[in-house]
């Protein structure tokens, strides 16, 4: 590994900036990647969100769609946005073209996740204040307990969007792909609708990340009494699948076109 | 830590194999710091794995490559290593979103004394198109860009992995300019190539590459024998089958003023279609002394004569095209 030197905080500084150009000046990800969540929220709290559900102990919907979106929002920017671009750039030749700069790869790595978290929070608090200002949610009554749920996921599903590129094997398959698996992990972990925790269905998707990421970001949220705003078993699941996604990204990951190779 | 480098590059009996085929088999060669050098040979000859050896992209699997003194495959020093060399790979993209000066700043923010910026803009001629998005590029400027992405760290040695392929010819020269201009900075260059006119054109020495193997090198105009090798000597005689308004009658068989060679030239010339006589000798100034004085002494007339070199292209195809590894090692 080369040896990081005074004024790489600097460079990870200008390269973040270069990647949060790079994301607003492409209309098509900015629009899908923010969008997508505000309108899901919009029409889903808009339709259903005032029912009260028993599974949320009598909670409005939308009080548990909030949470959800803002959930989808960082597992979208950081999983679907990041390893699409991330198999495009590399069969592109944008990666190896990285490759023969000086620049480290670390430098590379940090401002990639730096990019995504940027996104990710700014996605939490549109959400949160459309919730807030559209349907009287209230806000996380734990906050710190909250921002960690964030973080942690944004850690994870960046390992895992990164994990999932080296498996990817051209631009054209990565957005099938990436959203059928994204897809259907949502649909089984209840984000359109709560699932009742003991079913069969919520405990096979517990030990996918998908669903211990929806969890972990309600939970702070004030619920009922005796339940806790700390989803540690949740967070200790995303923490195993970030680990996982670390390994395998820095095992397979390649630098240059699966088609040349 | 700074190894010491006398010469730019060092490659000795470099091996890289994919599968159980060997990409490249045992080439050696040296680069001298300032020096431009070209290496020259087929597609799947080895040039450019040779060269991603060098860059630090690839790893050997035998042999010794160094690089301004650092190991390329050494990745403890490949930053520092990096922060020297800049590379022009064909066929990768930029970011189309970024504009060309976003692009430029960025990269040079990689390296510790980059050049200007609007330096750069100006050498490879985009100052005009510096706000304008990369994907509005025409293929040409975009090529000029990836020139711009491989000088703007400043590099004391620069690899260019066929520059100019897909450039129109005015664009050519520009690119030439360009090289001519770093070179005569001081930097080194190394090119590959598929252009004859271009190794001729801008590389003081050039290396033909074959199955993995050097197997010649030289300067271009010395390359393979080319100083001291046969010559051709062309040209037409008078009535045989010359061209509109040769001295031919429209008539039959044998015109009147047909003329023929004395013996001694006759055995070894040959006839093109177009009636021009061609003579293959090593020893071009004796044959056309014969020649001459016998043309003057007989008062004939030798149309269109020239004396031809085998061109750098000859000699390659010679060296690349044709034999067994050992007959062309024989003949280099």
């Amino acid at each position: 590994m080369n040896r990081v030197r005074k004024g790489d905080a600097g460079l990870v500084a200008r390269q973040l900036y270069y990647e949060q150009l790079l994301f607003w000046k492409n209309p098509f990800r900015a629009v899908f990647t923010i969008g997508f969540s505000v309108i899901f929220l919009l029409l889903l709290a808009g339709s259903v969100g005032n029912s009260r559900s028993s599974l949320l102990g009598g909670l409005r919907e939308v009080q548990y769609y909030v949470p959800g979106f803002a959930a989808y929002g960082v597992m979208s920017a950081c999983f679907n946005t990041l390893a699409i671009s991330l198999v495009v750039r590399r069969e592109t030749g944008v990666l190896k073209r990285l490759r023969l700069s000086p620049l480290p790869t670390w430098v590379m790595v940090a401002s990639t996740f730096l990019s995504s978290l940027v996104v990710s929070l700014l996605e939490v608090i549109v959400l949160l204040l459309v919730g807030r200002l559209a349907f009287s949610v209230t806000l996380p009554a734990n906050f710190l307990a909250f921002v960690v749920a964030i973080v942690v996921g944004a850690v994870c599903f960046t390992a895992m969007g990164i994990a999932a590129s080296t498996v990817i094997p051209n631009e054209e398959a990565a957005g099938p792909i990436v959203s059928i698996v994204f897809f259907v992990l949502l649909f089984l972990s209840g984000l359109w609708y709560a699932l009742t925790p003991s079913s069969v269905l919520a405990k096979v998707a517990g030990y996918f990340p998908v669903r211990p990421m929806i969890l972990a970001t309600f939970a702070p949220f004030d619920r009922l009494p005796g339940t806790s705003p700390w989803a540690w078993h949740d967070i200790a699941v995303m923490a195993i699948w970030g680990a996982a996604g670390v390994v395998v990204s820095v095992r397979r990951f390649a630098w240059e076109p699966h088609r040349s190779g | 830590m700074r190894p010491a480098a006398s010469s730019a590059v060092v490659v000795e009996n470099l091996v890289k194999r994919y599968g159980g085929v060997a990409a490249v088999a045992g080439a050696s060669f040296e680069v001298d710091a300032g020096e431009v050098f070209a290496l020259l040979g087929p597609n799947g000859a080895g040039k450019t794995t040779t060269l991603e050896i060098l860059e630090g992209f690839r790893r050997a699997d035998g042999g010794r490559a160094r690089v301004l003194g650092y190991d390329p495959a050494n990745r403890s020093t490949a930053r520092e290593l990096r922060e020297r060399i800049g590379v022009v790979l064909q066929e990768l993209a930029v970011e189309p979103y970024l504009t060309v000066r976003q692009v430029l700043s960025r990269n040079a923010s990689y390296y510790p004394n980059p050049r200007g910026v609007d330096d750069v803009l100006d050498i490879i001629g985009l100052a005009e198109k510096a706000d304008s998005r990369v994907k509005t590029l025409s293929g040409g400027q975009m090529r000029r860009l990836d020139l711009g992405l491989g000088i703007v760290g400043n590099p004391e040695l620069l690899f260019l992995d066929e520059p100019t392929t897909g450039f129109d010819p005015s664009a050519r020269r520009d690119a030439w300019e360009v090289v001519r201009a770093l070179s005569g900075g001081g930097s080194t260059v190394i090119l590959t190539t598929h252009y004859m006119d271009e190794a001729e054109a801008l590389a003081g020495r050039v290396a033909v590459i074959a199955n993995g193997r050097i197997v010649a090198e030289g300067a271009p105009r010395s390359l393979g024998g080319r100083e001291v090798g046969e010559a051709t000597i062309r040209f037409r005689l008078p009535g045989e089958g010359s061209p509109a308004g040769g001295a031919g009658s429209a008539g039959g068989a044998g015109s009147a003023a047909r003329v023929t060679l004395p013996a001694g030239l006759e055995a070894g010339a040959g006839r093109l279609d177009d009636g021009t006589v061609e003579i293959r000798t090593a020893d071009a100034v004796s044959v056309l002394r014969s020649l001459t004085n016998w043309a003057h002494d007989e008062g004939v007339e030798l149309h269109g004569l020239t004396v031809e070199r085998m061109t750098l292209e000859d000699i390659y195809l010679r060296l690349t095209g044709y034999g067994s590894d050992g007959k062309m090692e024989g003949e280099a």
